[in-house]
Parts: structure tokens; sequence; C-alpha cells
């Protein structure tokens, strides 16, 4: 039964001022017992004056209890104190709908429910109290914490296809002892996947250490490795473990490895074949028990045959590959990952900014993230530096968000976020068709005048020769 | 023979001068210590939002010993055990009756609480 229906039922059962333990006769009576949202009036003094069977199985107080109570000692939502749609209504005098909170029931449970609320009035038309349903919402949330998991493992979120492929291969990779190669561009989330792989295995106890080998020069990269032993070189004053040893029963994380030199590449090698090294000074090897993931965004193969990259240890550490997708190809996942950045920093600065607009958003959809999802976090970072409430708008995005491809002409945002979707369409569309136009309007579904009538309206600018000509000249 | 209470701090979770529906979203509590069954001292502070933890530390380093309030997740209900802090929950009514009535009957509130169709967790701290 429709919310604004019931609260109509509730109004006639109300008028017909029936005392509140009569036994239950009227037609309007027996709906509101058998329906099973939560029903209950209250009079002008916020007591209650009817509460419905549903209520009390959803709040686990008898209407023996309920009734004459104020409400919110009985109802004990989330809401009561500072966003009371109930009070909202008798101010007004408008009816509200579908606001989203939780009761405390009497057990202590949090039940998700949705709330409606409109005012009762006498036959004069003055305002005698008001009436609030309430739906349980646990089986709904319950269902999304459901799909939502599909969407999760550990820190990754993700709707794309290529990242089921990823979540659905990782707990057998976790639970492996074999190498694993992470393969993806800058801000693709490397070291949360080798994070997410150590969690997942039987090491997650030990400790993950992570290092990034395109940071440190060779010789400081060595030591930090393996270690040395005091006297090693000038300044060696007492043994220092290295990275292997801190990793000692747990994950050690190589971040960059195409950065390596060749003669380190020949050490690490050697480790990941005999388990063993010397730290630096040592005449001893010492037994490692680490896992290694190692991580890069350089084309390793291509490496390899260029002769810059050691073939052996190419194959070595490319035992199990993991390749992750630039948020470009997987932009159904910006919502998602927007709304869990949205959480962590309302989380860290105890703000409650709850989410961004659909114009922002758009915005956000239509941009092509060279710096992949750490870009994005960059830029939900910045909007909660200058958003205090609400939602987040076009307005607190980076410029180079906003002015891209943006007319100068005082339209709205909605209009701009429209325009810097159409633009991007356009422009992949036509990139991905060697600017041929006939074979980009086709992509689009668009007539090839109607695409030349955007291309100029939005100032794209094209090549002198598009990919039809192009295709004629090697012909 | 004189019922004496030991010396206690007791938090009173209060929204406009009742106790507050809901702990887990109350924004002040009001800080009595009691001596000999006496209140020596009454202050009123606001509760920042956060996390179960956050909240439980908050009263724990002010020292408070049991928490009156209204409902109470079972969670933040066990974070606050944790902690060390007694929670009489579901107590409903006026910040200054329950007081009363806690200074004269201890943790039972008689007539201030509201009894459940199912059973309650009332008295965490037994």
């Amino acid at each position: 039964m429709p919310n604004s229906q019931l609260l109509y039922w509730i109004a006639v059962a109300t008028k017909m001022k029936k005392k509140v333990h009569s036994v239950i006769t009227t037609p309007t009576e027996i709906i509101l017992e058998s329906i099973s949202d939560g029903v209950f009036t209250i009079d002008s003094q916020w007591h209650i004056t009817s509460f419905n069977r549903a209520a009390e199985e959803i709040t686990g107080i008898s209407r023996k209890e309920a009734i004459g109570r104020g409400c919110c000692d009985v109802f004990r939502s989330s809401m009561c104190e500072t966003e009371c749609s109930l009070k909202r209504s008798m101010e007004t005098g408008k009816p509200y709908i579908g606001k989203s909170g939780y009761i405390i029931d009497a057990d202590g449970e949090r039940i998700p429910i949705s709330v409606s609320t409109a005012v009762l009035r006498d036959a004069k038309g003055r305002v005698i109290g008001g009436a609030e349903t309430f739906r349980d919402l646990s089986d709904v949330e319950a269902l999304r914490r459901e799909l939502e998991g599909r969407f999760r493992v550990g820190d990754l979120v993700s709707r794309s296809p290529l990242m089921q492929k990823v979540f659905e291969a990782l707990p057998a990779i976790a639970a492996s002892p074999s190498t694993v190669l992470i393969l993806g561009d800058t801000g693709t989330g490397k070291e949360v996947v080798a994070k997410t792989i150590h969690s997942l295995s039987p090491r997650q106890k030990g400790p993950f250490i992570a290092v990034n080998c395109g940071a440190l020069p060779d010789t400081l990269l060595e030591s930090e490795l393996f270690g040395y032993k005091k006297g090693a070189f000038t300044g060696a004053h007492k043994d220092k473990p290295g990275r292997f040893a801190m990793a000692s029963g747990g994950t050690l994380f190589l971040d960059e490895i195409g950065e390596v030199s060749s003669a380190l590449q020949v050490r690490l090698l050697r480790v990941l074949q005999e388990r063993t090294y010397e730290p630096l000074g040592s005449t001893r090897s010492e037994a490692t028990d680490v896992r290694v993931i190692a991580a890069t965004k350089t084309d390793l193969a291509q490496q390899t045959r260029k002769g810059l990259f050691r073939e052996d240890l190419y194959y070595r550490i490319n035992v199990v590959r993991v390749e992750l997708p630039p948020l470009r190809k997987r932009k159904e996942d910006i919502p998602l990952l927007v709304q869990k950045f949205v959480d962590r920093f309302n989380r860290l600065q105890r703000k409650t900014i709850q989410g961004f607009s659909a114009e922002a958003l758009s915005l956000l959809m239509a941009h092509d993230w060279p710096g992949n999802v750490r870009e994005l976090e960059n830029v939900v970072e910045r909007a909660f530096v200058i958003c205090n409430e609400g939602f987040v708008e076009i307005a607190h995005l980076p410029e180079e968000l906003t002015t891209r491809g943006v007319s100068k002409r005082g339209s709205s945002h909605l209009e701009d976020a429209h325009h810097m979707i159409d633009l991007q369409s356009l422009r992949v569309a036509l990139d991905r068709n060697n600017f041929n136009r006939e074979a980009a309007a086709k992509e689009l579904g668009i007539h090839k005048t109607t695409l030349f009538r955007r291309i100029k309206k939005l100032g794209i600018e094209l090549p002198k020769r598009d990919g039809r000509s192009r295709r004629r000249t090697k012909q | 023979m004189e019922l004496s209470l030991p010396d206690e701090i007791i938090a009173f979770a209060v929204w406009n001068n009742r106790i507050a529906p809901v702990f887990d979203v109350a924004h002040r509590v009001c800080i009595v210590n009691v001596e000999s069954g006496r209140v020596i001292g009454e202050r009123e502070i606001s509760l920042e939002k956060g996390t179960n933890s956050q909240r439980a530390l908050r009263l724990a380093e002010l020292g408070v010993h049991t928490l009156v309030c209204g409902a109470i997740s079972r969670q933040l209900l066990a974070t606050m055990k944790a902690y060390g802090i007694d929670v009489v929950s579901s107590v409903a009514g006026e910040c200054d009756e329950v007081l009363q009535a806690y200074l004269t009957g201890g943790v039972e509130l008689q007539g201030f609480s509201i009894p459940a169709l199912r059973r309650s967790h009332r008295k965490s701290s037994e």
C-alpha cells in the first residue's frame, strides 16, 4: 500500500475517535492491523494515541506500553533529535514521504527504516496531531549489502566486468605461494591490490612491506632490500635488517620493479630462485621466507625484448599476473569509488557530506582520468576542503575538470555537465575511429551532418586529413 | 538503614531536559559527580559525531563509571562495556526525575524504563 494511501486511512481511523483500547472492529482498523508497515499516531502533545500490530513487531514494544508515552521514547530513531519528519509535518502541515534512518529495537538491534509522516486534522481543519508510518528495510538493506559485497574485495570496489575478473581470481592468487606481477598505469591501485592479496593470504598475520624501487638510487635500494652488517661501509655502525628480513613471514611488495638496475636484477633473481641472500658486508647467506609481489607501469615484455630487463627475472616474477585496467576503461566504477572516498573522508574529517550532485558526477564521468583512481581520490579530497555540507557541486571541482571545453556564456551547471559529456563522447568516438567522421557518426548513432554540426558547436579541432583520407593514402 | 552509594561519575544522555532517545546519535551528556549519595557537581558536555570507540573513549576520559541513556545499539553497548562503563539503558523521562530516582534507587530506575515485548539488554553491567 503506498504511504500516501496509508496516511489517508490513518486519518479516517483517527476521525472515528474510537477509544484507544477498544476492540478492533472497523474496516480501517482491520486494515491498519493487517499491514506490514508500522503505524502510530500522536496527539498535539506528542503522546502516542495508537500503535498498530506491525509497530509492536518492529519496535519490540507493546501497544499497551507505547500508548500514552512520548513518541521519541518509544520510537527511538536516529532522526528523533534533529531530523524528526513528524515535527516538520506538524510545523508545516505538509506530509513527508520516505525519509531514511534507523530505530533501535528492544533487543538493541539497529533496524533500518523509511518513515512517512502527515498531520491529522479535525472536522474544522485544525491540527490535532500527527501520523507516522514506518517500513522495516532490514531485508532490503541485507540485499544491498550482499550486492555491494559482490562488488567489493578487501579495499577494492568495482562493478566493472574487467575488474570482476580480477576479483574472481584474487582468492586463488592469495591462497597460492607464487610470485605475483601486477601491471597497471600510475594510480590504478597496484599497491591496494597487493595489500588485498596479502590480507586474503595465509600470510595475512605477517607483515606487509612495500618498497618503491623507482624512488631510491641503486646502492641505497640494495641496502634497503638486503640490509647490511656493521662495518660494511663507512657509517655502518651497527647491523641493519633489510626489507626482506622485515617482511619475513609476510609479503614484500616491490613497486616499479621495471626501474631496477641490471646488477640488482641479478641479486633479485637469486633471492627468488634460491630463497637466500647476503646482506651487504656479510659472508653468510640468510634464508628468506617472504612472498614477493612485484608491480610495474611499464611494459616489461617490451623492456625484456629491448634487453633492458632480464628475461630470466621476467619469467620468474611473471608467474601469476594481474592486469589492472585504467579508470577510463571502467568508468562505471566512478560513482562507487566516489562514494567510497566520500565515506572515508567523512569519517576522517568528521563531516557529513552526502555525496556528489548529479551534475558534478556527470563531469567526473566525462573526464579521462590520466592519474586514474588516485587522481579521483585527490579530486574528492579537494572537494572536501571547499565543501562543508550537503552535496559536492561543480563549483567544488578543480578547474581542469570544469573549464576544459566549457563555454563562458553563463550557462547553468547542468548545461555545462551535458556539454562536457557531449564533448568527451565526440572526442572518444573520433579518436577511436582515427578521425573518420563517418565511422564516428555511425558509432554515436547520429547522422554525419549532425556530427559536423556538433563538432562545430563544441569547437573541436580536427586534423586536416580524416581517417578516410588516410586509409586512401595507405591504399 | 541508610543506603550509602559509592562515589561515582554518572553520565546522562540528555536532549531537551529529557533522556535522549538514542545514545548512538545523542549530542549532549550531563556529567554528574556523586559523593555519598549527593550530587557535588554537574556539567553538560557535547559529544562529537564519531565511531563507537570515539564515543566510549570520550566518556572514559571523563572518568564516567555509569551511563544512563535511552536506546543504545548492541554494538555501542559492547564498546562501552569494553571501556569499563556500566550502562543503564532503555530509560525515558525528565532528567531531574531520572537523576533523583537513580540516587535513591540505584540502577533499577523503576518506572522510567519501557518494558519490551522481547527480552531487552536493559542492565548491561550484570
